[in-house]
C-alpha cells in the first residue's frame, strides 16, 4: 500500500520518457513570502492547517479532557458515544475519544519519522550509486529486490522478526520505503551528471563531495520534499495496517490501527469503535496528501500552471 | 527486441538470488519456532524439540540453505512443514483467486479511473475536475480494510445484493465467479483508481499543452479526437508505468482485502505462513512475488514500445 | 453423576426452513441439504492428531478416526471400536476384542496390528500413554481382532486413557501410517471414522471437506459424544475457515454457511435477533483462563511475588473483557478444576475470592524485596483469548506497581519462546497467557498445567512436592471419595504455591441456522446426527 509509487515509476535503463521527474527550480513563489505563497497553493495551506491541527491535538492530548487511555473498566464496556465517553468505550472499558486523540501521536510519530529516515537513506542510497559505478549494480540489484517484495509484506516478515513497538514499526515501514526513494535519487543524479555544468565542474577538478553539495543536493530537495509527503502519507496507513493485522504497535499503546483492530470484529453492532479511528486517520493522511500535492504542484511551474 | 526480452530475463536473476538470501536469512533469524505451534498447547518442552529435529530446523544455516536452493533449481519449491503438502500444490490452490481478484481490480480501474483523469485534464480547472480530483484524494486517504468493511455493509448485509465473503472458481460459471468479487475489488481498487485518475490527469495535462496538441486544436481536429487518438496515446507511457508499479501494492492490498472477504489467496496464505513460521511457504510465495514484480515490469517496458512507437531498444 | 446426563440433551431444534439468499451455491436443492457448511475455531494447518495437538485438529480427526473407546456425555468412557474387553485379577493384564466389519476408508478390515502401531505411536506422546508405555510390558495382538496389553503395575484408568476426549486421541490408524515417527507428520489421512478426507479439496487456511464414508458400521446405541452409534445425516462436510468473526457472522446471516463453531460474544446478541440463527453454550465444561509465571526466575521464583499477583487479581476484569458483558458466561474459579465436576474444590481458593486487595499485593511485594525489576509479559496477538487477558495483566501489574515489559507478539513466537529456560533477559520471559478446556481440567489424568514437577512440568516449570504428591495420590484412588479428597489436597497446596493463575471459567457460545439440528452440547462439535433440511 505505498502511496509514494506515483512520483517515482521505475525507468528501464536508457529509456527516457515524457514526464519523468519535472524540470525544477527553487519556486519562485517562495521569494514573496510566506503568506504569498499560501494564498497562491491553497492545497499547501489547508493540508498544512489540517496537519498542524491533528499535531496540536497530539501534542495537547492530556489537556483536551482526556483521561488515561489505557485505563481498563471492563464493567463499562461497548458504551455508545455520550456526554461522559464522547467517543464511546471500546471493548475493555477505555475511553475511544482518549485512546484517538492519544492514537495521533503513534500516526503523526510513525508517519514522520519514516518520511524523514527513508529520505536520509534513501538519499544516502542514491548518491553512492548515482556517483560510485562499481556500487551501482550491486545496490540497485538490492534494492530490486526489496522492491519486488509488496512492502506489507516485507514489513509484516520483518515485524515478525522483532517484537512489537513503535520504534521497530517505524523500521520496517522505512527499510521497505527506502528502495523507492534510493531509485528517485540514484534518477536525479544520473539525469543531472549528464548536465554541461556538472560536467564542466567535476572537469575543473572540483571534488565529488562539492560537487554533491553545490549541483546534486539542491536539485534533489523539491522532488525529495514532495516523495516524503508521501512516504508520510503511506507509512501512517501502512502502520493501520499492519496493527489492524496484529503486527504493528504495541496494544499498550493506544493507535488508530490498534483501535480499529479490536474493534473490527464490531463493526456490524458497534461500528462507532472503528468510526472514530478511521476517520481521523483519513483526515491526517488526507491532509498530508493535500500538503504533498500542493507541494509539487509549487515546486513544479509547469503543473501550477495548468492547475 | 527478442534478444532485449531475453536480456532482461536474465538479469532478473541476480535479483532472485538476493530476494531468496535475504528472505532466507530473515526467517533463520526470526524468533518464532513453527515446532512449537505445531506441538500445540499442552505439548512437553521436549516433545517440541523432539519436533523441531524431525523437521531438519536445528541443522546449521548453510546447510538449510544450501539444501532448499538445490531443490529450487531443481523445481522443487518444498514442503509445507504444516500441511505435509507441496509448497508448489498450495500456491497453485492460491493462484486462481488472488489472480481473479487482481485482474477484475485491474479492468475496473482502468474503466474507472481513465476515462475520470481524461475528463478531469479536459476540464481542468472547472468543477469537474475539482470533484474528481477531491475524489480521488478523498479515496487515497482511506485505507482498504475501512471501504471494505463499508461496501459489504452496505452491499451485502444491508442491501443483500452480493455475499459478503468467500470465493467461488471461475469453473463454476462466470456471474458466481464475479459476485464474490465485486466488493472486494471495489474495495481493493478505490486507492488504486485514484491512484491512476491522478496520473493520467497530470500526464494528459502535460501532453494537451505540447505544441501538436495545440495545432491540432487550432486545425480544428474534434475533441474527441484530440483527446483518445493524440493526447491519451501519448499519455499513455506514464499510465502503463503506474499500472506496472501498481501490481506491488496490489499484492499487499490483497493481503488485507482477503482476510476482511475470507478470499482463499495468496495474500491470506502467506499471513498465515509468516504467523506460523511455515518457512518453505514463505519463501515460495516471496519468490513467486519477485518473479511476478519483475515479470510485469517487463511486460510494461515491452508495452511502452506499442503505445510510443518512438521508444526502441 | 445424575446432573451430567442433563448434558447429553440435544439443544433446541428449530423447525423453520431458512430462506435461501441470494448467494445460495448452484447445487441442486438435494445436494445442497447433504451438505453441512461448518466454520471451525480456526483453520486446519496440518491433518496428523498425535504430531500436532492443537484442538482444531482433534476436531477434524474425530470425523476420520475412531478411538477404541469413546467418552460419553456422563464423562464415562464407553466401547466404541472394542466390542468387550477383560482385565485379569491382578489388573495387569488387559484383553481387548475389537468389533467385526470395522473396516478402514481403503476397503482394508481393521486388524490388531494396526491398533498396536496406532497406540505404540499415540502412547510416545500422550500424558497418559507416556505412563502407560512406562509400565508396559507387552502390546501383542492375539488374533487379527483380539491383542493383550500386559504391564507391570495395574492402571485403573486405561478405558479414560483409550476414550478421553483431550489431545492427542488414540485415534487408530492402519498399521502403515502408524509407524510413522511420533515427531514426524503422516502421509495419508486413512482412517475408519464415519467421514473420508478429501485430500484432494483440501485448501489450508480456507476449506476442508469431509465424505460420509459408505462401510462405516456405526454402533447401535444413541449417540452420545465420542462414544454410541455415529450416524451420519449429511453426506458432506464442508469446513469453511473465516478467519475474520464480522465476516463469518456476516456469512452465516446470509445463509452462506450453516453452523459457526465459536461466534465471538459480542456479535451473539446480533444473531440471536436473527429468526434464523440459534445460538446455545457450546460446551457446559467451557474453558478455564490461565496465566502462567516463569517460577525459574526473579521476580516470580519468589511464591510471595505470585501471591501478590493472585491477591490483586479481579476475575471479573478478566471474565468481562474475554467474554464481554454477558454474566450467564462466566463465574469466577478460585481453584483449578472445572466447575460442576465432580473433583472440583475451593480450598485454598480464599486469595481470590472477595474485594480485590490492593494493599495486601503491594505489603507481599514489598516483603519479597521487588524493587522494580521489569516483568517480561508476553502476549499473542492473534489469539483473542490471550490478547484480552494481557491486556488486563498489563493494567494489574501496574496497578501493584510492577514494571511490566510487555511484549506484545504472535502466537508462533509464544510457543518457542515459553520453551526458554533462561532469564527473561536472554530471550526467556516472566509470563505468558494460555486457556484450557474444562473438559481436560475435570481431573489431574490430562491436565499437564497442574503438574509441578519442576523440569519436567509444563512452562513455568512450579516445582511442588505436595502438588506432586496429590497427583500420584489421585491417580492412586480406588473410588470417587478418594479421588475428591486427593484433588482437594491438591488444589490447595496448588494454590499456595501459585502453580498457575486461574484467570476464571467462561462458556463460548455456538451458533447454527434453524435448518440445522441435532447439534448436541460438548467439548468438540459432534457431527453425527447433526441433519439439516433444504
Amino acid at each position: 500500500m505505498s502511496i509514494s509509487t506515483s512520483s517515482t515509476a521505475p525507468v528501464p535503463p536508457g529509456l527516457v520518457i515524457a514526464p519523468q521527474l519535472p524540470d525544477l527550480m527553487v519556486p519562485v513563489a517562495i521569494r514573496r513570502g510566506v503568506f504569498g505563497f499560501l494564498r497562491n497553493h491553497p492545497t499547501v495551506a489547508i493540508g498544512g492547517a489540517l496537519l498542524l491541527c491533528l499535531v496540536l491535538v497530539g501534542i495537547f492530548a492530556p489537556w483536551l479532557g482526556t483521561v488515561d487511555p489505557t485505563a481498563l473498566a471492563p464493567g463499562r464496556r461497548t458504551r455508545l458515544p455520550s456526554a461522559d465517553f464522547w467517543f464511546g468505550t471500546d471493548l475493555l472499558g477505555r475511553d475511544i475519544y482518549s485512546r484517538v486523540l492519544y492514537g495521533a501521536r503513534v500516526s503523526l510519530t510513525v508517519g514522520l519519522s519514516v518520511a524523514v529516515l527513508a529520505s536520509l537513506a534513501g538519499l544516502a542510497i542514491g548518491l553512492v550509486s548515482g556517483f560510485v559505478r562499481w556500487a551501482d549494480g550491486i545496490v540497485m540489484r538490492f534494492m530490486d529486490g526489496l522492491m519486488s517484495i509488496p512492502p506489507i509484506l516485507l514489513a509484516v516478515a520483518l515485524m515478525a522478526l522483532t517484537r512489537a513497538s513503535v520504534g521497530n514499526v517505524i523500521l520496517a515501514i522505512t527499510i521497505a520505503e527506502v528502495p523507492r526513494v534510493s531509485r528517485l535519487v540514484r534518477s536525479v543524479v544520473l539525469s543531472l551528471r549528464e548536465q554541461p555544468y556538472v560536467g564542466a565542474a567535476t572537469a575543473s577538478g572540483t571534488r565529488t563531495p562539492m560537487v554533491i553539495l553545490r549541483h546534486i543536493l539542491p536539485n534533489t530537495l523539491a522532488p525529495m520534499l514532495v516523495q516524503a509527503t508521501y512516504i508520510c502519507a503511506s507509512a501512517m496507513i501502512v502502520e493501520s495496517i499492519l496493527s489492524f493485522i496484529g503486527a504493528g504497535t504495541p496494544p499498550t499503546i493506544p493507535s488508530w490501527g490498534n483501535i480499529m483492530a479490536e474493534g473490527r470484529a464490531l463493526w456490524q453492532v458497534k461500528p462507532y469503535i472503528v468510526f472514530f479511528p478511521a476517520a481521523f486517520l483519513s483526515v491526517t493522511v488526507l491532509a498530508v496528501n493535500l500538503l504533498g500535492d500542493g507541494l509539487r504542484d509549487a515546486l513544479d511551474p509547469r503543473m501550477a500552471k495548468s492547475l | 527486441m527478442v534478444s532485449y526480452i531475453l536480456r532482461r530475463i536474465l538479469s532478473t536473476l541476480p535479483v532472485m538470488g538476493i530476494v531468496a538470501l535475504f528472505v532466507f536469512s530473515l526467517l533463520y533469524i526470526a524468533p518464532g519456532d513453527p515446532a512449537a505451534v505445531i506441538a500445540g498447547d499442552q505439548a512437553s518442552p521436549a516433545d517440541v524439540e523432539r519436533i523441531r529435529q524431525g523437521l531438519g530446523l536445528d541443522r546449521p544455516f548453510l546447510v538449510q540453505f544450501g539444501t532448499w536452493l538445490w531443490h529450487i533449481l531443481h523445481g522443487d519449491l518444498g514442503t509445507s512443514i504444516f500441511t505435509n503438502l507441496p509448497v508448489s500444490a498450495m500456491i497453485a490452490q492460491r493462484i486462481e483467486p488472488t489472480f481473479s481478484l487482481m485482474a477484475i481490480t485491474l479492468v475496473l480501474t482502468i474503466l474507472v479511473a481513465v476515462p475520470l483523469g481524461v475528463a478531469a485534464a479536459w476540464k481542468a480547472g472547472s468543477w469537474v475536475d475539482r470533484t474528481i480530483m477531491a475524489f480521488a484524494v478523498f479515496a487515497f486517504s482511506l485505507p482498504v480494510f475501512v471501504v471494505g468493511y463499508v461496501l459489504a455493509y452496505v452491499f451485502a448485509l444491508q442491501f443483500e445484493w452480493l455475499p459478503v465473503q468467500g470465493y467461488t472458481p471461475l469453473a463454476a460459471g462466470i456471474w458466481p465467479w464475479l459476485q464474490n468479487l465485486i466488493l472486494p475489488a471495489l474495495a481493493l481498487g478505490s486507492v488504486y483508481i485514484a491512484l491512476i485518475a491522478r496520473i493520467t490527469r497530470a500526464s494528459m495535462l502535460e501532453v494537451l499543452q505540447q505544441d501538436y496538441v495545440r495545432t491540432a486544436r487550432a486545425k480544428g481536429l474534434g475533441q474527441r479526437n484530440i483527446l483518445f487518438v493524440h493526447a491519451l496515446k501519448n499519455a499513455a507511457v506514464p499510465i502503463v508505468t503506474v499500472i506496472g508499479i501498481g501490481i506491488a501494492l496490489l499484492i499487499g492490498g490483497a493481503v488485507v482485502t482477503e482476510s476482511v472477504f475470507a478470499i482463499p489467496g495468496l495474500g491470506r496464505l502467506t499471513i498465515d505462513a509468516i504467523l506460523r513460521r511455515d518457512y518453505p511457504v514463505i519463501q515460495g510465495i516471496v519468490l513467486l512475488f519477485s518473479f511476478l514484480y519483475v515479470l510485469v515490469n517487463l511486460m510494461v517496458d515491452v508495452t511502452y514500445t506499442l503505445v510510443d512507437p518512438r521508444i526502441r531498444y | 453423576m445424575d446432573r451430567r446426563t442433563v448434558l447429553k440433551g440435544l439443544a433446541g431444534v428449530g423447525s423453520l426452513a431458512a430462506t435461501g439468499g441470494l448467494s445460495m451455491p448452484a447445487l441442486s436443492q438435494g445436494a445442497a441439504a447433504r451438505t453441512l457448511r461448518f466454520v471451525p475455531q480456526a483453520n486446519l494447518a496440518n491433518f496428523d492428531p498425535i504430531w500436532g495437538t492443537q484442538y482444531v485438529v482433534r476436531n477434524a480427526a474425530a470425523l476420520v478416526w475412531d478411538t477404541l473407546y469413546g467418552l460419553d456425555a456422563t464423562l464415562q468412557p464407553q466401547r466404541q471400536m472394542v466390542e468387550s474387553e477383560e482385565v485379569s485379577d491382578d489388573g495387569l493384564v488387559w484383553t481387548f476384542r475389537l468389533r467385526p466389519g470395522l473396516k478402514f476408508h481403503d476397503g482394508e478390515p481393521v486388524r490388531s496390528k494396526d491398533v498396536i502401531a496406532s497406540l505404540a505411536r499415540w502412547s510416545a506422546r500422550d500424558p497418559m500413554g507416556l505412563m502407560l508405555k512406562a509400565i508396559q510390558n507387552e502390546l501383542t495382538a492375539v488374533d487379527d481382532r483380539t491383542f493383550k496389553w500386559a504391564l507391570k503395575a495395574p492402571y485403573p484408568k486405561m478405558l479414560l486413557a483409550l476414550g478421553k476426549n483431550s489431545t492427542p486421541c488414540a485415534f487408530i490408524m492402519p498399521e502403515r501410517i502408524a509407524q510413522t515417527d511420533p515427531f514426524k507428520q503422516i502421509p495419508e489421512y486413512v482412517g475408519s471414522g464415519p467421514m473420508k478426507f478429501a485430500k484432494g479439496e483440501w485448501v489450508p487456511g480456507a476449506k476442508a471437506v469431509f465424505e460420509k464414508f459408505a462401510d462405516y458400521a456405526p454402533r447401535q446405541e444413541k449417540a452420545s459424544w465420542l462414544a454410541g452409534g455415529k450416524q451420519m445425516l449429511v453426506d458432506r462436510i464442508e469446513w469453511v475457515v473465516i478467519p475474520d468473526p464480522a465476516t463469518a457472522a456476516a456469512a452465516l446471516q446470509n445463509g452462506e454457511v450453516d453452523w459457526w463453531e465459536s461466534p465471538i460474544t459480542d456479535l451473539v446478541p446480533s444473531l440471536k435477533k436473527n429468526r434464523n440463527i440459534n445460538v446455545d453454550i457450546a460446551d457446559p465444561l467451557g474453558n478455564i483462563g490461565s496465566f502462567r509465571m516463569n517460577h525459574l526466575h526473579p521476580p516470580f521464583n519468589d511464591v510471595k511475588v505470585r501471591r501478590a499477583v493472585l491477591a490483586a487479581l479481579s476475575q471479573e476484569d478478566y471474565m468481562r473483557a474475554l467474554v464481554g458483558d454477558d454474566t450467564a458466561l462466566w463465574k469466577p474459579l478460585p481453584g483449578f478444576f472445572t466447575p460442576d465436576t465432580p473433583l472440583y474444590t475451593e480450598e485454598g481458593g480464599e486469595i481470590l475470592k472477595g474485594k480485590r486487595d490492593l494493599a495486601t499485593a503491594k505489603k507481599l511485594l514489598a516483603e519479597s524485596g521487588y524493587s522494580g525489576q521489569p516483568v517480561t509479559c508476553v502476549v499473542a496477538q492473534d489469539q483473542p483469548i490471550t490478547k484480552a487477558q494481557g491486556d488486563v495483566t498489563a493494567d494489574l501489574l501496574k496497578q501493584i506497581g510492577m514494571n511490566v515489559d510487555f511484549v506484545a507478539t504472535d502466537w508462533g513466537t509464544v510457543g518457542s519462546r515459553r520453551a526458554q529456560k533462561t532469564p527473561p533477559g536472554q530471550g526467556g520471559w516472566g509470563m505468558f497467557h494460555t486457556w484450557h478446556a474444562g473438559a481436560d481440567c475435570i481431573s489431574p489424568a490430562a491436565y499437564n498445567a497442574i503438574r509441578a514437577n519442576g523440569d519436567k512440568a509444563w512452562f513455568g516449570w512450579p516445582t511442588s512436592e505436595v502438588v506432586e504428591k496429590e497427583v500420584t495420590a489421585w491417580f492412586d484412588a480406588k473410588n470417587l471419595d478418594e479421588e475428591k479428597a486427593a484433588a482437594k489436597r491438591l488444589n490447595k497446596a496448588a494454590m499456595e504455591d501459585v502453580v498457575y493463575a486461574p484467570t476464571g471459567f467462561f462458556l463460548s457460545y455456538t451458533a447454527w441456522r434453524k435448518n440445522i439440528s441435532g447439534i448436541a452440547k460438548g467439548p468438540l462439535p459432534f457431527f453425527w446426527g447433526v441433519s439439516k433440511t433444504a
